[in-house]
C-alpha cells in the first residue's frame, strides 16, 4: 500500500496545476524551452534519463533526478539546479560552457515564477524504455521445422539443429564409436572414467535403448549432483574462505553440499533459485532452505586492519546485484552501478532499485568499525551443534568471563605496582623488554601516549608469572570450545535499511532515496505495499519472465558442446550476440518450463539428441563454411576443466574416494604456495594442512579455495577466481599444464597407482596385453598397433634401466607397493602409466 | 563471454609455436605414422596467443623491470626534502589541512590532532642535476643523473590492497588484468622458453594483494605473470619428480609427443598440435629456469655490484635475476619488495626498521641502472621506482612515530629507455600535504609507461561484460615532460 500511497500523492503532486498567466506561458516559450532544448535535454530526456532527471515536463522535473530534489518550487536559492549551473557546489552543469549570465537569470526567474509551463495533459509516470530487443520478448514454443533426413532425428534439437545445417547445405557427422561414447557421456554426467567391464557390456548390449539406459543410471548416480553442481558453483562464486588480503577461511561447504543434493534430486528449477536466493523468507522455511540461501553469502569480506567495513558491504551488494543479473538474467547489470546503463534499457536508478532487495541483511556493516564488528564479521551463520555442544559452549563462555573479570581484577592491582616496578628493574628485567619498551621507560609517565603506554604494559604484565598463569588458563579454556558445524546464511533486518542511488558508484555520496523494484523493461513484478527478496526470488522464475529459462537452457548446453546456444554467455542484452539457433533456445526454454523445470529432463534431452552423439572427429569440408561449428555439423572436443582433469587421474587409478560433501580438503600442493601470501595471524604452510589419508584422495571440487591463494594445479587448468560470478571457463593450453601433469607430486601420486592397478588387475598378462588394458582403463578403447608398440618400447628401455639401477626405482615410488610387486617393473609401469595420464587425449572429451 | 575474447580464445584454443614441426623434424615417425598424412594438410591453419604482435607505433622501450616498493615508502625521508616540516615539527597540524579527508586507521587521527613530524633524515643534493636526496639511499645518489623523479603522484585508495592493485591493474578492485598482462597481450612474447611477464618477490611482510596484482583478470591466463619462487624450484612443478632423471624424463616426453601426435592424425584437432608444443616449452623451461636463477655464472664484481650472493633470497639477488631475464627475453619483470608501511609501530618504525629495507634496496637500485647501463640496455629498457601511496607529513603515534598512508602524493623514479634523464617533475607544497605542480595520476604513469612501450593505452582494449576495457580505465594522460623525445608524442 505505501507505494501505492507515494504513487498517488506524488502523481497529486505532479497533477498540480497552477494558473499561468499568457505572459508567463510567453516567457516560457520564448526564454526557457528553447534553453532547456539546447543546453539541457540532450542527456536529461525521458530516454536517457542521465543521473535519472528529465528536463521534459514539468513534472519530471519536479519529480528530480538521482540526487534527490533539482528545483525547490518559487525558491530559485534553494534549488540543486540554480547551484549546479552557478557553479556553486560540487555538481556544475552545462559541462563545458556555462550558461551566460542572461540565462542564468532567466531560470532563476522560471524558478520564483513556480516554473511556469503550458498545460498538456499530463505525460506518463514511468519512461518508456521498453526495448524491441530479441531477450526480452515472451518465449514462443516454435513448431519442429522440416528436414532433409527425419531419421536422422532423434528428438526435436535435432530438427532444428538439422534444418540449419540444411540451409548452409552441410551434413551432421555419423554418431560416435560407442567407446567414445560412453566416455563422453561419463564425463558429462558425472566426470568419472565408466569401468572396463561398464564399456564391454555397453558396447556389447544391442538393445535398441542400450544408450539411454546408460544415461538413466548415470542420471541417478550421486556424482550427477558433484559434476553440474561445480558447474553451479561457478556461478555461485563459491570459495572457501573471504577474499581480500585478511582471506580468513570461512565455513560455507555445507551450501556446497546443499547444491549438489538439490541436483541430485531434481529440485525443479525454480524452487532451487527461489531457495537460493530468499530461502530465509518462505514461509516456515526449513533448515535446508535457509542453507541454501548461502548463494548470495558467498560474497568477499574484507577485514583488512583500518577500512571502514561500510564500503566493502555495499561491495557486496552490489556484487549481489551482478551475480543475480548475470546469472539468472543474463544482463550486466553492473555496468549501471555509476552511470545509466550505456547500452541495456538499465538506468542507475533502477540498479539501486535491485540493490535494494539485497541491502537489508544482518551482516558486517559500518555500523561496526570496531572489534565486535570483527568479532561476529561471519554472521548471520546456521549452527548445527547438539543440545550438548551448545549447553558446554554456554558454560564454557560463562566460566570464561568470570576468569575474564578475575584477570581484569587483578591487572588493576598490578598497574597500582606499575610505578614501583618501573623504579627497580634490573638488567635482567630489562632485557626482556623490547628496545621500544625499553625506550619508552625514558619518557615521563605523563608524556607517554596511548600507544606507549599500552605497549609497556604489556611488557610488565608479561614479566609478572601470576599474569602468564592467568593469561594460560583463559587461553585454555578458549581452546575448549567445541566446534560447532556452521554456514553463512542470509537473515533480513526486521525494518529494511533505506536503500540510495550511490551517485559515480561511491558508498559515501548518497542520492535519492529508492525503494526495492526490478528494470522496467522487464515484466512487472505483482503489485505490492513492500516487496521483499521473496518477491525478487519468485519474479526471476515468473512465467511471464523469458530470460532465466533462455539463459539457463543456453548455458546447459554451453557445457556439452563448449558455447551456449547464446555465445556471449554472460551477455543476453544488446551487446551480446543473438542466438545461433534461435527456435531451438526458445524450444528448449519452453519445454524446460513446460517439463516443471526439470534439469534432469533437459540434459536428457540433450544427451540422448543425435546432435550430441555425433563424432568429434575434425571434418575439413565443414571447416571451410562452418570454421567454429557453431552450427555442429559434429561434436566438439572439449579438454576438461580443472577438477575433471583431477577426478579422471583419481578414477583411472582407482584412488578416489568417492565420499561425498563434508569440509573441504588440503590434497597436497608444491612448496612455497601459501609463503605469506595472506593473513597476518596464520600466515604460512600452517593455512595448508597438508591432508592424510582418505581426504588426500578426494575429487577436485573438494580442495580448499582460498581465494588469494587456490590450489596451483586448480588455477593452471583454468579454474575461475571466485571473486565474482563465472559463467564460463577458458581452456588455455599452457606448458604450467605440462609441467603440472608430469611432475606434480600427486599426479606422480597417480600414476603409481594406476600402474599397480594394471598390474593387478592383469597379474599374469603379457605387456601387450597390460597396455591394451591401460589404454581401456583411460581411454576406454583399444590401442592401435603403433600405440601398442611405441609403450611396449618406453617400458622395456626403462624396465632395463630400472633394472641396472634400482635405486632409481625406489626414488620413484613413492607410494608402498604391495608384496609381492617387483619394484623396478612397478617404476617402469609408473613411467607408462604416466605418458598416458599426459596424452592430450587422456584430459579430453572426445 | 564477450566477442573479442571468444576470439582470443578461439586463438588459445589454437596455440601453437611455430618452431613445434621444426622440433619434429627429428623424430622418427616413419613407422609410427606410415601413411604419412598427418602433415599433409590435415592440421589447420593455427595461431599463437603470445606470438609477438607489432605494436602501435615505434617503441623506445623494449622491455621494463618494475622495482615494486610495497607499504608505501616514505616520501619524506628518501626523496622529497622539506625543511619547512622540519622547521614546524612538533606543532599541531592546521585544520585546513585535514578537513574533509579520510584516512586509514582513522581513528588515530581523531583520538587527538595529530602532529606534524619533520623529516627523521638529513637530505643532501646529488649529482649535476642537484637532485636532494636522503642519507637512506647513498647508492641511489650516484646515480641521479640518469633518473627522471616524479614528486607529484597522487592516487585514490588510502588502503593497501586496493592501493596496489590501483598502481598495477589501474583499478582498486580485484579481479582486472595487471599491466604486465596488458604488456603480454599487446606485444606478445620475445622469448622461447621463459614466460614473457615473470614476478619476484622479496621483503619480509604480507604483500597484500597476492596474486592478484599480476593476474590476467578476464584476459586469458596466458598473460598472467608467472611468479618465480624463492626456492630451489623456482616455478612450480619445474622440477622432475625424483628418480626422474633428465634422461628418463626426455624418454617420458618422447613418448608422451609420438602418442599425441599418432592422435592429431587419428582426430585432426589443431588443438592436440597445440598440446604437443605446451610440452616442449615446458621442457625447455625446466632446462632454461635452473639455468637463469643459477647466479654462479656471474662475475665476483658484478655481484658484488649488487650486493648479490648466489643461493640466497633477497631483493638484490632479484634485481641481478631481472637483468638475466631481460637478457634472454622476457619483457615485463616485476620485483616487489615489502617493508615499507612505517606507522610505527614495532616492526614497522621510521628508525632501525626504515634503515633496514632502504640498505635491502638502495645497493641494487642503483646497481641495477649501472649494470644496464655498462652492458647497453639501458637504452631500450625501463625501469620504474614507486609504491602504492606516500606517507603523511603528520606524525602518527604508536608505539614510537611514525607516518600514516598519504595519497595526496608520493614518489616514483623512471629511469632508462624514451626518459629523460636528470630532471625532477611535479611540486609539492612546503609541509609536503598536497601536489601544487604537474599532478600526475596513476592511470598517467600506466599511459605513459605502455606509451614508451608502442602501445597507445586507450587502444590497448578488451571487451568484457559488454564494454570495452583498458589498463587506465577511463584516465590516462601521457607525462610529457617525462620523456626524453616529445615529438613522438
Amino acid at each position: 500500500m505505501v507505494v501505492i500511497l507515494i504513487a498517488c500523492s506524488t502523481l497529486s503532486l505532479f497533477a498540480e496545476r497552477e494558473p499561468f498567466s499568457p505572459e508567463a506561458i510567453r516567457f516560457f516559450e520564448n526564454e526557457i524551452r528553447p534553453l532547456l532544448r539546447n543546453k539541457c535535454a540532450d542527456c536529461h530526456n525521458n530516454q536517457l534519463l542521465t543521473s535519472g532527471l528529465s528536463v521534459e515536463s514539468r513534472e519530471t522535473i519536479l519529480r528530480g533526478g538521482n540526487r534527490g530534489e533539482a528545483v525547490s518550487l518559487g525558491l530559485p536559492e534553494e534549488s540543486r539546479l540554480v547551484h549546479a549551473i552557478r557553479r556553486q557546489g560540487e555538481l556544475k552543469m552545462p559541462p563545458g560552457e556555462p550558461l551566460s549570465p542572461p540565462e542564468v537569470s532567466a531560470l532563476v526567474r522560471w524558478i520564483e515564477m513556480r516554473l511556469p509551463w503550458p498545460a498538456r495533459l499530463p505525460a506518463g509516470n514511468i519512461p518508456d524504455r521498453s526495448s524491441m530487443h530479441w531477450s526480452f520478448q515472451p518465449i514462443e514454443r516454435p513448431a519442429e521445422p522440416k528436414v532433409s533426413d527425419p531419421l536422422w532425428v532423434r528428438n526435436p534439437i535435432d530438427s532444428f539443429i538439422l534444418a540449419r545445417l540444411d540451409r548452409q547445405g552441410l551434413q551432421p557427422t555419423p554418431e560416435a564409436e560407442k567407446a567414445t561414447l560412453i566416455r563422453r557421456v561419463y564425463i558429462d554426467l558425472i566426470s568419472l572414467l565408466p569401468k572396463p567391464e561398464e564399456v564391454e557390456a555397453f558396447v556389447g548390449d544391442i538393445r535398441p535403448d542400450a544408450y539411454e539406459r546408460v544415461v538413466d543410471h548415470l542420471l541417478e548416480s550421486p556424482h550427477y549432483g558433484e559434476r553440474w553442481g561445480r558447474h553451479w558453483l561457478d556461478l555461485a562464486r563459491y570459495a572457501d574462505s573471504n577474499g581480500y588480503n585478511a582471506d580468513g577461511e570461512r565455513k560455507i561447504w555445507m551450501y556446497r553440499d546443499w547444491v549438489i543434493r538439490a541436483l541430485n534430486r531434481d529440485l525443479p528449477f525454480n524452487q532451487f533459485v527461489i531457495e537460493q536466493i530468499a530461502g530465509d523468507l518462505l514461509p516456515n522455511a526449513t533448515e535446508d532452505q535457509i542453507v541454501a540461501t548461502g548463494f548470495h553469502r558467498n560474497t568477499m569480506l574484507n577485514l583488512e586492519g583500518g577500512i571502514d567495513f561500510e564500503q566493502y558491504r555495499v561491495e557486496a551488494v552490489v556484487d549481489r546485484v551482478n551475480t543475480t543479473g548475470v546469472v539468472f538474467l543474463g544482463l550486466t547489470l553492473g555496468c549501471a552501478r555509476c552511470h545509466d546503463h550505456k547500452y541495456d534499457p538499465v538506468s542507475q536508478r533502477e540498479f539501486y532499485e535491485f540493490f535494494a532487495f539485497f541491502n537489508s541483511i544482518d551482516e558486517l556493516s559500518g555500523e561496526f568499525n570496531n572489534d565486535e564488528g570483527r568479532a561476529r564479521a561471519s554472521e548471520p551463520v546456521l549452527e548445527f551443534g547438539t543440545p550438548e555442544q551448545y549447553a558446554r559452549r554456554e558454560a564454557l563462555r560463562a566460566q570464561l568471563e568470570v576468569m575474564q573479570e578475575e584477570l581484569k581484577t587483578y591487572e588493576e592491582g598490578l598497574l597500582a605496582k606499575q610505578a614501583q616496578w618501573e623504579a627497580c628493574l634490573s638488567d635482567d628485567d630489562l632485557v626482556k623488554l623490547s628496545p621500544s619498551q625499553r625506550a619508552i621507560l625514558e619518557i615521563p609517565t605523563e608524556d607517554r601516549h596511548e600507544e606507549q603506554r599500552k605497549s609497556l604494559r604489556r611488557g610488565y604484565f608479561n614479566q609478572d608469572v601470576g599474569h602468564q598463569e592467568r593469561r594460560k588458563a583463559v587461553a585454555a579454556v578458549q581452546k575448549l570450545e567445541p566446534e560447532i558445524p556452521s554456514t553463512l546464511v542470509m537473515r533480513e533486518f526486521p525494518e529494511p535499511r533505506p536503500t540510495h542511488v550511490l551517485l559515480g558508484g561511491e558508498f559515501l555520496n548518497k542520492g535519492v532515496r529508492v525503494w526495492p523494484g526490478t528494470p522496467a523493461v522487464l515484466p512487472e513484478l505483482p503489485a505490492k505495499e513492500r516487496y521483499t527478496r521473496l518477491d525478487l526470488a519468485r519474479w526471476l522464475v515468473d512465467e511471464k519472465n523469458p530470460l532465466t529459462p533462455r539463459v539457463t537452457v543456453s548455458r546447459v548446453w554451453q557445457r556439452y558442446f563448449g558455447r551456449g546456444i547464446v555465445e556471449t554467455e554472460n551477455d543476453f542484452g544488446t551487446q551480446g550476440l543473438p542466438p545461433s539457433h534461435p527456435e531451438l533456445l526458445d524450444w528448449l526454454a519452453s519445454e524446460f518450463v513446460s517439463r516443471d523445470w526439470s534439469l534432469k529432463a533437459i540434459h536428457r534431452l540433450i544427451v540422448t539428441s543425435a546432435t550430441y552423439r555425433q563424432s568429434s572427429k575434425y571434418r575439413p569440408d565443414t571447416a571451410k563454411k562452418d570454421p567454429r561449428n557453431r552450427l555442429l555439423a559434429r561434436q566438439n572436443r572439449l579438454r576438461v576443466e580443472s577438477e575433471i582433469v583431477r577426478d579422471l587421474a583419481l578414477s583411472a587409478s582407482n584412488m578416489l574416494v568417492p565420499e561425498i560433501g563434508g569440509p573441504s580438503v588440503f590434497p597436497p600442493q608444491p612448496a612455497g604456495i601459501m609463503i605469506r601470501e595472506t593473513s597476518f595471524a596464520r600466515a604460512g604452510e600452517s593455512r595448508w594442512p597438508k591432508s592424510e589419508g582418505k581426504d588426500r584422495y578426494r575429487r577436485g571440487m573438494y580442495t580448499h579455495f582460498w581465494r588469494t591463494s587456490p590450489h596451483p594445479a586448480l588455477m593452471v587448468f583454468d579454474s575461475p577466481n571466485s571473486l565474482t560470478s563465472a559463467t564460463s571457463r577458458n581452456r588455455s593450453n599452457t606448458p604450467l599444464q605440462a609441467l603440472t601433469l608430469l611432475n606434480d607430486a600427486g599426479f606422480h601420486e597417480f600414476a603409481q597407482g594406476l600402474a599397480q592397478r594394471i598390474l593387478r588387475e592383469r597379474p599374469n598378462g603379457t605387456n601387450s596385453e597390460r597396455v591394451e588394458h591401460l589404454f581401456r582403463v583411460c581411454l576406454t578403447r583399444t590401442a592401435q598397433q603403433v600405440e601398442k608398440e611405441r609403450l611396449e618400447r618406453l617400458l622395456e628401455t626403462q624396465l632395463d634401466d630400472f633394472r641396472t639401477n634400482p635405486s632409481e626405482a625406489e626414488e620413484i615410488l613413492s607410494l608402498p607397493t604391495p608384496v609381492g610387486v617387483d619394484r623396478p617393473e612397478a617404476a617402469a609401469w609408473t613411467m607408462v602409466a604416466s605418458v598416458v595420464l599426459n596424452l592430450d587425449e587422456f584430459i579430453t572429451r572426445e | 563471454m564477450s566477442i573479442r575474447r571468444l576470439q582470443l580464445l578461439d586463438r588459445t584454443r589454437r596455440y601453437f609455436f611455430s618452431q613445434c614441426f621444426v622440433g619434429l623434424g627429428n623424430i622418427a615417425l616413419g613407422s609410427l605414422l606410415s601413411d604419412g598424412k598427418l602433415l599433409a594438410g590435415t592440421a589447420p591453419q593455427v595461431e599463437n596467443p603470445l606470438a609477438p604482435k607489432p605494436p602501435h607505433f615505434r617503441p623506445r622501450a623494449k622491455r621494463v623491470i618494475y622495482l615494486f616498493m610495497a607499504g608505501g615508502p616514505s616520501q619524506f625521508e628518501t626523496w622529497l626534502y622539506r625543511p619547512k616540516l622540519g622547521e614546524l615539527s612538533g606543532q599541531p597540524t592546521p585544520d585546513s589541512f585535514l578537513e574533509g579527508k579520510r584516512f586509514a586507521f582513522m581513528e588515530s587521527f581523531t583520538k587527538a590532532r595529530p602532529k606534524l613530524l619533520g623529516p627523521t633524515r638529513k637530505f643532501q643534493r646529488h649529482g649535476q642535476s642537484g637532485t636532494w636526496v636522503s642519507e637512506v639511499f647513498p647508492h641511489m645518489a650516484t646515480v641521479v643523473d640518469d633518473l627522471a623523479l616524479v614528486h607529484s603522484v597522487v592516487t585514490e585508495n588510502f588502503n593497501h590492497a586496493p592501493a596496489k592493485l590501483f598502481v598495477n591493474t589501474g583499478s582498486t578492485r580485484f579481479g582486472r588484468p595487471s599491466m604486465g598482462a596488458w604488456v603480454s597481450y599487446g606485444l606478445g612474447s620475445e622469448s622461447q622458453d621463459l614466460p614473457t611477464f615473470v614476478v619476484l618477490r622479496s621483503g619480509e611482510q604480507t604483500l597484500m594483494g597476492g596474486a592478484y596484482l599480476w593476474g590476467s583478470g578476464f584476459l586469458p591466463t596466458t598473460y598472467q605473470g608467472v611468479e618465480f619462487l624463492r626456492s630451489a624450484v623456482p616455478i612450480p612443478n619445474l622440477a622432475s619428480p625424483k628418480g626422474i632423471s633428465i634422461k628418463r624424463q626426455a624418454a617420458r616426453l618422447n613418448a608422451i609427443r609420438d602418442l599425441n601426435l599418432a592422435h592429431l592424425a587419428a582426430s585432426g584437432d589443431p588443438e592436440i598440435s597445440t598440446r604437443i608444443a605446451s610440452y616442449e616449452m615446458a621442457h625447455r623451461m625446466q632446462t632454461s629456469g635452473p639455468e637463469l636463477m643459477d647466479l654462479g655464472s656471474e662475475s665476483q664484481e658484478t655481484l658484488d655490484l649488487y650486493g648479490a650472493t648466489p643461493g640466497e633470497s633477497s631483493f638484490a639477488n632479484n634485481c641481478l635475476l631481472a637483468r638475466r631475464m631481460i637478457e634472454r627475453g622476457v619483457r615485463f619483470v616485476q620485483l616487489y619488495h615489502t617493508g615499507w608501511d612505517h606507522h610505527g609501530n614495532r616492526g614497522n618504525n621510521l628508525n632501525e626498521k626504515l634503515d633496514e629495507v632502504a640498505l635491502a634496496t638502495d645497493r641494487p637500485c642503483a646497481a641495477l641502472i649501472k649494470d644496464l647501463k655498462q652492458r647497453g640496455l639501458l637504452d631500450d629498457t625501463l625501469v620504474i621506482w614507486g609504491g602504492e601511496f606516500g606517507r603523511t607529513p603528520m606524525g602518527e603515534v604508536r608505539e614510537t612515530i611514525g607516518r600514516n598512508h598519504h595519497i595526496e602524493n608520493f614518489p616514483m623514479w623512471f629511469a632508462g629507455a624514451g626518459v629523460k634523464p636528470g630532471q625532477t617533475i611535479g611540486g609539492v607544497d612546503e609541509l609536503g600535504f598536497f601536489v601544487t605542480k604537474d599532478k600526475v595520476e596513476v592511470h598517467d604513469v600506466q599511459a605513459t609507461i605502455l606509451h614508451l612501450l608502442g602501445l597507445d593505452h586507450t587502444k590497448l582494449t578488451f571487451r568484457y561484460q559488454g564494454r570495452n576495457f583498458r589498463l587506465t580505465d577511463v584516465g590516462g594522460h601521457l607525462i610529457k615532460k617525462l620523456l626524453a623525445d616529445s615529438t613522438l608524442v
